[in-house]
């Protein structure tokens, strides 16, 4: 990995943000924040991430909408976009968030909270692919 | 026959112009514990029998004044069921036979032997206590009658004033009996008319389903179903009825307005999911933080702090899967399911729940199997919400099974039904926990269960999502023997529509 790796992380929750980035920071990752749909969608223009991690439950526009929105767009359709999903696979009843992520266009989603080592394993996952 | 005399003193009045006939009756008939009274002329005897009750006329023919035969017919008018016997003697046999063409009973001849008397006496008597009895009978008869009628009255009054709809039907499902209300909850703009089906002129899908459901409830037992029309919410309870014979003879349905419930339930359900957004985002990043921390990236945490965090983290997690499940079941219960009803393969769903669940019945050792017939109809339902049923009967029977069992998938067309069965070989579900599985946060508690996780509300959201179908789930289990889970869902009726 010649390039540092660019994460784009989209989430209103600050002191989630704030852990998340610690996490990704284990890694030779460049985090970039967002606190909001809107600016996502900004930074995700700008700063031309490798991978967006993007909150489903936030304000609108929500997860879901910046989506849509960022693989409608030819210049960002390419850059691969981890959900996270607001229910636990550890509770595998709830499929409901499992299926939304199948409706969306996201290429992988992950229940929040997140197990550090999972995160990156996805995240450096996404960046293969 | 005995005792009826001996309940009310019998009566005789004896009618002759002889003092020695008066005086033999009086003695014979005394003797027999009869009160006797006795008049020397017609006249005299008229006046009587219009003061008491006789129960008895021994009667004279040949009396000077108002004779034996005019008597008899004023007695005729005045007292009809009177007994009359005549006392004549052998020249008047004649007018004997003419007397008992007028009316009377039966005759003795002068001069008679006490026997002669006595025996003649009682057979009137026993004629006597015979007719009573039989007046008895035929009043009793007329009053079985009347209450019978007033019974029917108060019924169909109840049934008229009650504020729950009700509708009978027969075996084939025409209208039998309804009451105003029901056609007032069903908006109905006339009465539904008698001896006609039901689903004529109906447009309402939900109301449809219903309808059919009345038609098929002819075998198990009651049926309670929700139903919207217009504003209304109705909670229908429909029972089959059933000859002694078990033949199915149709149904009895009662609806209830549960509009008010409903609202009061959205309400709940609003705080709820309210509430339950609210902790979840906290929750969610005090997990991410302790995660961080146990993870070692801000640095090294010692055994002790380990240990401790990690307990920390269990209870945040537990926490937040209760949320989830409020949050799924506040979800369902406002109404947010089955929105998207299309037609779907169930073959797809349970494949893919299958595939979803491998993992955890792997890590098990449990063998998970899916069996299917090469050919099932399309089922109305909503994809996320049926996935969500079965991952929740699936994951279920992996928890509650001990390593190395199994847990099948099996699906068949029953009737008008697809049922999908989910059996595992597991630890079973008691008598007494098995009418309260469904219930919202009941869970079992026993030795076996003590360390499976799990919030008690997965069940209430697998029945609420089925019955949004308009399907029911079943259970039949045996502590030791596993549980079978049966979800029923109505196949849509053929394109040529049933009568």
């Amino acid at each position: 990995m010649a390039a540092q790796v660019k994460v784009l992380l989209v989430d209103d929750d600050p002191d989630f943000v704030e852990a998340t980035k610690a996490i990704l920071e284990t890694k030779p990752f460049e985090v970039i924040v967002a606190y909001d749909g809107k600016e996502g969608l900004e930074k995700a223009r700008g700063e031309k991430p490798d991978v967006i991690i993007l909150d489903v439950m936030m304000p609108p526009p929500d997860g879901y909408a910046v989506c849509s929105e960022l693989k409608k767009d030819p210049k960002c359709r390419a850059i691969p976009i981890l959900l996270l999903t607001a229910v636990m696979q550890a509770l595998p009843h709830t499929l409901y968030t499992i299926d939304m992520g199948l409706r969306t266009e996201a290429d992988d989603y992950i229940d929040k909270p997140v197990e550090p080592a999972e995160l990156v394993r996805r995240v450096e996952s996404l960046i293969a692919g | 026959m005995r005792i009826a005399f001996k309940i009310s003193m019998v009566s005789i009045l004896v009618v002759d112009d002889e003092k020695i006939i008066r005086d033999g009756c009086t003695r014979i008939l005394g003797k027999e514990g009869w009160a006797v009274q006795t008049a020397n002329s017609g006249e005299d005897g008229l006046r009587l029998l219009q003061e008491e009750p006789f129960d008895l006329l021994l009667l004279d023919l040949k009396m000077p004044g108002l004779s034996g035969m005019e008597v008899l017919q004023r007695v005729r008018d005045l007292r009809p069921e009177l007994l009359v016997v005549i006392i004549t003697g052998y020249a008047t046999v004649e007018s004997a036979v003419e007397a008992m063409k007028a009316g009377a009973y039966d005759f003795v001849s002068k001069p008679f032997l006490p026997d002669q008397l006595r025996i003649v006496v009682r057979r009137a008597l026993e004629k006597k206590a015979l007719q009573r009895e039989a007046d008895l009978l035929r009043q009793e008869r007329a009053k079985g009658l009347r209450e019978i009628a007033g019974e029917k009255s108060k019924i169909k009054t109840i049934i008229h004033c009650m504020a729950d709809g009700v509708l009978v039907t027969d075996h084939e499902g025409r209208v039998v009996l309804h009451n105003p209300a029901l056609v007032r909850m069903l908006k109905m703009e006339i009465s539904p008319p008698l001896g006609h089906a039901l689903d004529d002129g109906l447009e309402n899908d939900c109301w449809r389903g219903f309808v059919r459901r009345i038609r098929e409830t002819t075998e198990g037992s009651t049926v309670s179903q929700e139903v919207v029309v217009g504003d209304l919410t109705l909670m229908a309870h429909i029972a089959p009825v059933r000859s002694e014979e078990g033949e199915t003879l149709g149904s009895v349905t009662v609806l209830r307005d549960i509009s008010m419930l409903k609202a009061i339930d959205r309400m709940k359900s609003d705080f709820v999911a309210m509430v339950s957004h609210e902790l979840r985002a906290p929750l969610s990043s005090v997990e991410q933080q302790l995660s961080v921390i146990l993870a070692g990236i801000l640095g090294e945490v010692n055994n002790r702090q380990q240990e401790m965090l990690g307990r920390a983290k269990e209870r945040t997690h537990a926490l937040l899967a209760l949320i989830n499940d409020l949050l799924d079941l506040s979800k369902i219960e406002a109404g947010f399911v089955v929105q998207h009803k299309e037609p779907v393969q169930i073959t797809e769903v349970l494949e893919k729940v299958v595939e979803l669940l491998k993992p955890q019945a792997a890590a098990k050792n449990i063998a998970l199997t899916l069996s299917l017939p090469e050919i099932l109809p399309q089922v109305m339902m909503d994809r996320g919400n049926m996935e969500e049923v079965f991952i929740n009967l699936v994951s279920n029977g992996i928890k509650y099974t001990p390593e190395r069992g199994s847990v099948e998938l099996f699906v068949r067309v029953q009737g008008s039904h697809l049922c999908a069965e989910v059996a595992d070989n597991g630890m079973g579900i008691s008598s007494e926990d098995l009418p309260r599985i469904f219930d919202k946060f009941y869970r079992v508690k026993n030795a076996q269960t003590r360390k499976i996780t799990g919030t008690g509300l997965g069940l209430p959201i697998v029945k609420r999502i089925v019955e949004a179908h308009l399907g029911t789930v079943e259970v039949e289990s045996q502590p030791g023997n596993g549980s079978k889970f049966r979800v029923y869902l109505p196949l849509e009726p053929s394109a040529k529509g049933g009568p």
